[in-house]
């Protein structure tokens, strides 16, 4: 990771603004867009009306209400809390067994082809995520996915790889990269087809500190909204919003700053009693 | 040994994914249709004359993917050599090695997006019966991504059965692996659907 890094161009890597309505990459990346930053970006929306979800018989989310726009959003909770199903529920691999679910106006397991340019997900295993043998192929598939013919989809691939620093990737066999450079790979598959918002649910989890600490520098390039799905507060600093879910249901949501520390307090509290002999039903 | 990459670009990296596959057709056919010992040892030494031209290191990363073969070569040898016909038994071995090799070189030197490519140009006609040819680039893609991903997953599940026991599990594993296989497709599934699924990009068109 020690390759000089190029000042990032920016459009290649900025969603667009409306979704459903991409624009075709010009390959070089260098095409008459203005360069957006943090600013241009209009914050996303996610709009949850009574969403509620059961895995087998089990209620694993129950009456969602929430009406929200972000563009840090971070959902803490226990393990087994409905974090997971919450993700998958956004990302629209899934859809609610009641209720409604927009993100950005988009109802995202409905409509794929708008989800596509509305929400990419990273999965914490980036061994689940990756198909192909080459970077360049993996980073690629996406944008084929999106309808770039392949000349098109390779020139934006390579284009995205430029933009991390990353042109040396390009022919490299994924089954020699480590864990972390996975996982970035993963990241940037993602971060090409320029989605609104990406949800990250807890993809660092497992890794070392220093390869955390350099993914989510790399994570900073990305130019849109995140929702960051993880059980651990420090993860979350970042963001201005914090959901907490608690079996399934709403405990709080609001800032970052009184979420937070209510969080592990209550975390610490529960951390000293002896929950974990229960046994489910 | 199918996801093979190889650790050095060789020339043959530029050439057209149809042409290397095409000749890999013709020298395979070539193999099967010859019995000659003397043919079978010009043409596995030839093969590895052609392991040779990029280099050691290519090299012994072609020798190393061959391993694979030996149990083989052996099941084959042993029979053979029961049946009283152990001359055949090594002209089938080395027909299969020579073969084996010859396909690792194509896959070594090939990105698997341009194979995809011709598998998308020999299937164009089918497709005009209404085959779903981006579905069928897929599946051959994870297939690939599959084999190599499920060998690493049995061979968790040996050390975790060889940590608490003094005997090999053998069959035993069949039923963990399985269940295993399944929730990594389970997973793989969902990250593919994550990016547009199968249905290829004809529901994703831009505008």
């Amino acid at each position: 990771m020690s390759h000089p890094v190029p000042r990032l161009r920016a459009e290649a890597l900025a969603p667009c603004p409306i979704s459903g309505h991409r624009k075709r990459f010009d390959g070089t990346a260098t095409g008459g867009r203005a360069i957006s930053t943090q600013a241009d970006i209009a914050a996303a929306h996610l709009r949850l009306e009574q969403v509620s979800c059961r895995i087998g018989p089990r209620a694993v989310l129950e009456g969602l209400e929430l009406d929200l726009r972000f563009r840090a959003l971070g959902v803490v909770g226990r393990n087994g809390s409905g974090k997971s199903t919450l993700a998958r529920l956004l990302a629209g691999l899934m859809a609610p067994d009641a209720g409604q679910l927009r993100l950005c106006g988009v109802d995202v397991a409905a409509d794929r082809a708008a989800a596509l340019s509305t929400v990419g997900i990273l999965f914490q295993n980036p061994d689940h995520q990756i198909i192909f043998p080459t970077v360049l192929e993996e980073v690629a598939f996406g944008l084929r996915q999106q309808g770039l013919r392949r000349r098109d989809a390779d020139d934006a691939a390579r284009a995205v790889l430029a933009a991390f620093g990353k042109a040396a990737w390009e022919e490299a066999p994924v089954s020699t990269l480590s864990q972390g450079q996975k996982s970035l790979v993963c990241l940037m598959s993602i971060v090409a087809m320029r989605p609104r918002v990406l949800i990250l649910d807890e993809p660092f989890a497992g890794l070392d500190i220093p390869t955390k600490a350099q993914l989510m520098r790399y994570l900073g390039r990305y130019h849109g909204s995140v929702i960051h799905v993880s059980h651990a507060p420090e993860d979350l600093a970042d963001c201005e919003t914090v959901l907490w879910l608690e079996q399934g249901r709403i405990r709080d949501v609001g800032a970052s700053g009184t979420v937070l520390p209510a969080y592990l307090a209550e975390m610490t509290r529960q951390g000293e009693g002896d929950d974990i002999s229960d046994l489910p039903g | 040994m199918i996801s093979l990459t190889s650790p050095v670009r060789t020339r043959a990296h530029g050439w057209p994914a149809g042409l290397k596959l095409g000749l890999l057709v013709a020298a395979t056919v070539l193999l099967a249709a010859q019995d000659a010992l003397a043919f079978h040892l010009c043409a596995l030494a030839g093969t590895l004359g052609l392991y040779l031209l990029p280099g050691g290191r290519f090299f012994r990363a072609g020798l190393r993917a061959l391993r694979g073969l030996w149990p083989v070569a052996l099941i084959v040898l042993a029979w053979d050599g029961l049946t009283g016909d152990p001359l055949g038994g090594v002209v089938v071995v080395l027909r299969m090695v020579s073969a084996v090799a010859l396909a690792n070189l194509v896959t070594m030197t090939t990105r698997l997006s341009d194979m995809m490519e011709v598998v998308h140009w020999l299937g164009r006609p089918l497709a005009r019966l209404g085959l779903n040819l981006r579905a069928l680039e897929i599946c051959l893609a994870l297939v690939i991504r599959s084999i190599p991903a499920l060998s690493e997953k049995a061979g968790l599940l040996r050390r975790s059965w060889q940590a608490r026991a003094h005997r090999a599990p053998r069959w035993r594993l069949i039923p963990p692996l399985t269940l295993l296989a399944l929730d990594d497709a389970d997973h793989v599934a969902e990250a593919l659907k994550a990016r547009g699924g199968v249905a290829g990009p004809k529901t994703t068109k831009l505008p």
